[in-house]
């Protein structure tokens, strides 16, 4: 029945979320040693030692102890301090997610609709210059790194035609006059990463479409339809995108992953405060509490957007519905 | 009487290698037609080429003129351009397709899809109106009305190939290509589609082509009978006359290999050698290197010519008075 | 459309999982029969050849510094210098070695890991196939780099853990596709057959399953060189690269953090970065040209 499928996959992200929980103890805990962290810290005594170590619970057993103590924090959102900051590192989480919620947005709402775009004129215009042009750009995108990208976007618009602005967020220690200035101020920093994202993701949204298309356009009932007299733009809108777009939701879940891997890098070369430079802030720091949320968030969040696909998915193909 | 449709000399052909070639046929108003011949040999690029719907690869050449009730002069289809033929499609000839599975959009609900080809050819704009249409085609092909409201894989695929056959009707056209309509289905369900194109035929005065691999089902539906063999027609006529005397050895050979009720038992062997690759098609009669009957003669080109009432064939030795039997006949072939 | 040629079935085919094979002689059409499948080659061994003897190459010591700093190109520096002074060229044809190494190594781990698995879980099924089909789907859903990123910085980075790295962690793919290859052909009449007949695991895996599964083992391989390039390249240039050895990562890394984008130095920028996308772009053609070799459906030039 209908609702089955979805609770199916709604259980199957829980327990993925479950490993992930599990695993990012285990992984911290048995490859890097925590205590290592406090041996940096110059002159520390011994007995002080072994009070930060109580005081981070370390003396406890690990599965009983520690283990519990862990899945019980991570429950109530507690994921230790940042070493760097001292602040709690969900408050840090909490600070950077909606930056990165914005540039990732933004990228992957422009690369799926430029890219399936494109991805439906090249299918619909096969073998033909525009397609190989188009085939020969996406393949590109796709080989190049988004930081290198985003790189010579700086060099070239932040430096050589100076319009945009290299980095950050919003132009720092101005105060607004009013919201207006200070969404376009955004906006304006925005555009630069954003590029660099959906440049990122173009390639491989415009190679599932065309490919995806160019199945859809042999089937028969794309030819019942032409058969109906109806003019060939209609029969591409009208009946061809909708049945290629399944797969395109499908496959697009694959890309999440690579989002993430964009928003680092990207995020990095932009100091866009989200949680990509978050956590090439905790690399060069070694700050391995908020390494450890911030791969939690992550992962979690990747769940999450691949059930949002299904989601999706079950609403556009009425197949899924029946069985 | 003028014929409904008049194609002659139709060609297509794939980078230089005819598909169809040279293909002449009328078509009276009302008449069924059955297209027949092995799987490769052109039936479904004819089908398609008669509504201008072959993919880019393919070129078409040849004369095909329409007739339809009540317009005031003949439609030339060969000459219309691709927004010409969109006013034709549909309006006049329409199709039934032979993958019932896969001819309908899987994920728009049916009476949508119905609702879309009526309203492309007609004034009738109000819902109403077209759903009135709706569940009338839906009575005469016999599926209960709700079934409109349905996604295609819902139904069982004897009730997609009906709502194929209501799709077909609802242009009202003087002309339905049916090509391999009931190959998908249980023996039980093409019985009975095809007593409904039967019965359609009859009461709305169809024209009707019907394309088969299976000539036992044109033997049943048909008027007349065109047998096809690599792109050409090679024998043509009455259905019965040709069954019951067929007058080119292709003929002969498809008929010996049905299995014949109260007959021997066994299947009768099917022809031997495959048919020629349309790349390099063999000199002279094309059925030449398959045939048991062949001789000298049979390098030069056989025409279609008639050879008794209403029926033509393309063979030299047409008309047979008596077929030799076809192993001593090769026999001999080999020793002259 | 039954007038033309019609490829169904080798749709048919290659959707059951049927044999595919890679033969020699179909090899080189594959890789030479295009354009884009020479170019490709062409740039690959242009690659590796720099790979291997990339440092005899470098006209210049690529780690010495010198006061000529962020020197746009010159004779003396065709592609002008870095920040310490040292020679742009030099550092990249030194470069490609960590790229094509880490590459290739990573892929072999990747493959090897992915084979075992999809492998043993197919053949075996029952509870083995479904927790390493969980296991591998939770490969896939876990983003990768963040999980390379964890894994590189707990462990001291060097050559060795970057490959290890991005090998533990790209298996996933692989081991999917084999596990699915490996499902269909069990059920096939020739390995039912042999199994009737009393032949042992061993054997039908070695006769049967792994000639068969090879060809889809090798082509998705050549997709994961290129992925493994570019995770390489990401996470040097996120500073968990090999600090001893110089990669097309680490140079844009230095790049980006001395300057050279507010400086307009494009001869520091440029370089590296198109040397990753070429190499990546050559491996990835070939990768798509076994592809579609193997199965037809993805084919194009119809």
């Amino acid at each position: 029945m209908s609702g089955r499928w979805l609770a199916g996959k709604a259980a199957a992200a829980v327990v993925t979320l479950v490993f992930v929980i599990v695993f990012n103890f285990f992984l911290f805990r048995v490859m890097g040693d925590p205590t290592t962290q406090f041996t940096r810290i110059p002159n520390i005594t011994p007995t002080e030692l072994a009070d930060l170590r109580s005081d981070y619970g370390l003396d406890k057993p690990l599965l009983t102890g520690q283990f519990v103590d862990y899945i019980g924090d991570t429950a109530s959102f507690d994921l230790g301090t940042s070493q760097r900051s001292r602040r709690a590192v969900w408050t840090e989480i909490k600070d950077a997610l909606p930056w990165t919620l914005l540039l990732v947005g933004v990228g992957t709402l422009l690369a799926t609709l430029i890219g399936s775009w494109l991805g439906v004129i090249a299918a619909t215009r096969r073998g033909r210059n525009s397609d190989n042009g188009l085939l020969g750009f996406s393949l590109f995108t796709y080989a190049a790194p988004e930081y290198w990208i985003g790189i010579i976007l700086i060099l070239v618009f932040a430096f050589w035609i100076p319009i945009l602005p290299a980095g950050l967020q919003m132009t720092p220690g101005v105060e607004f006059s009013s919201w207006v200035s200070e969404v376009t101020d955004v906006a304006e920093h925005l555009i630069l990463p954003a590029t660099a994202m959906t440049l990122m993701l173009l390639g491989q949204y415009f190679l599932i479409m065309r490919s995806s298309m160019v199945d859809v356009l042999t089937e028969d009932f794309i030819t019942v339809k032409r058969a109906t007299g109806l003019p060939w733009d209609r029969v591409v809108s009208r009946h061809a995108v909708p049945n290629a777009l399944l797969p395109l939701v499908t496959l697009s879940a694959i890309q999440f992953g690579a989002v993430v891997g964009g928003a680092i890098t990207i995020e990095t070369i932009f100091s866009w405060p989200g949680l990509g430079e978050l956590t090439f802030q905790a690399i060069n720091d070694k700050d391995f509490p908020v390494l450890q949320g911030v791969f939690l968030v992550f992962s979690a969040g990747v769940i999450f957007a691949n059930l949002l696909a299904d989601c999706l998915y079950f609403y556009l193909d009425p197949r899924v519905k029946a069985d | 009487m003028t014929s409904l449709l008049e194609v002659s000399d139709l060609r297509v052909t794939h980078r230089g290698s005819p598909i169809v070639d040279g293909v002449d046929f009328k078509l009276d108003r009302g008449e069924a037609l059955g297209l027949a011949g092995e799987s490769g040999c052109g039936k479904t690029t004819t089908a398609l080429a008669l509504m201008k719907l072959l993919p880019p690869a393919l070129t078409q050449s040849g004369s095909m003129t329409l007739r339809p009730e009540g317009a005031e002069e003949p439609i030339n289809l060969g000459r219309r351009t691709e927004a010409g033929m969109q006013l034709v499609r549909w309006r006049h000839i329409s199709l039934v397709f032979q993958g019932a599975m896969n001819s309908l959009d899987p994920v728009q609900r049916i009476d949508a899809q119905m609702a879309e080809a009526i309203r492309l050819h007609s004034d009738q704009k109000g819902g109403k109106e077209v759903g009135r249409k709706i569940s009338d085609l839906f009575k005469t092909v016999g599926l209960p009305v709700s079934a409109a409201r349905r996604y295609p894989h819902e139904l069982s695929g004897g009730q997609r190939q009906r709502v194929m056959i209501a799709l077909a009707l609802c242009c009202d056209p003087s002309l339905v290509i049916a090509d391999e309509p009931t190959t998908a289905l249980d023996v039980v369900m093409q019985a009975q589609v095809l007593q409904l194109l039967e019965r359609l035929r009859e009461s709305l005065g169809l024209a009707l082509i019907l394309i088969s691999h299976d000539l036992g089902v044109l033997g049943e539906t048909c008027d007349r009978i065109a047998i096809m063999y690599a792109g050409r027609i090679v024998e043509t006529g009455p259905v019965r006359s040709v069954f019951d005397d067929p007058q080119h050895p292709y003929t002969k050979l498809l008929l010996d290999s049905l299995p014949v009720i109260g007959g021997e038992r066994g299947l009768a062997p099917p022809i031997p050698g495959a048919p020629p690759d349309p790349g390099s098609p063999p000199e002279g009669c094309r059925f030449r290197p398959r045939c048991p009957y062949a001789k000298d003669e049979c390098l030069a080109d056989p025409p279609l010519r008639e050879v008794a009432k209403g029926q033509s064939a393309a063979c030299h030795f047409a008309p047979w008075k008596k077929w030799p039997d076809p192993r001593a006949a090769a026999a001999a072939g080999k020793k002259a | 459309m039954s007038g033309t040629a019609t490829p169904a079935g080798l749709d048919a085919r290659a959707a059951a999982g049927a044999p595919v094979e890679l033969a020699d002689e179909r090899l080189r059409d594959v890789l030479l029969g295009t354009w884009r499948g020479r170019i490709s080659v062409g740039l690959l061994g242009f690659f590796i050849f720099i790979a291997i003897f990339g440092s005899l190459l470098a006209p210049d010591d690529p780690y010495a510094s010198s006061l000529d700093v962020l020197a746009p190109p010159s004779w003396a520096h065709p592609l002008g210098t870095t920040e310490q002074g040292s020679d742009v060229l030099s550092q990249l044809l030194v470069g490609a070695r960590v790229s094509i190494v880490v590459g290739f190594a990573a892929a072999a781990i990747s493959a090897l890991l992915g084979s075992i698995v999809g492998l043993t879980g197919g053949y075996l099924g029952g509870w083995p196939d479904r927790i390493l089909d969980a296991l591998e789907n939770w490969f896939l859903v876990i983003p990768a780099l963040p999980l390379m990123i964890v894994l590189a910085r707990l462990l001291d980075p060097s050559l060795g853990v970057l490959i290890l790295v991005i090998g533990l962690t790209s298996w996933a793919g692989t081991g999917r596709i084999v596990r699915a290859q490996v499902l269909t052909l069990r059920e096939r009449a020739f390995v039912e057959r042999a199994k009737a007949l009393g032949a042992g695991d061993t054997y039908v895996i070695r006769t049967h399953i792994l000639p068969n599964t090879l060809p889809l083992i090798f082509a998705n391989t050549v997709l994961i060189v290129a992925v493994a390039i570019l995770s390489e390249a990401a996470l040097s240039f996120l500073g968990l690269g090999d600090p001893s050895r110089i990669s097309w990562g680490t140079m844009l890394e230095n790049a980006f953090d001395s300057g050279a984008p507010s400086a307009e130095a494009w001869w520091y920028v440029i370089p590296p970065g198109l040397c990753i996308t070429l190499l990546v772009l050559s491996v990835s053609v070939i990768g798509f040209l076994f592809e579609e070799h193997i199965n037809p459906r993805l084919r194009d030039d119809r």
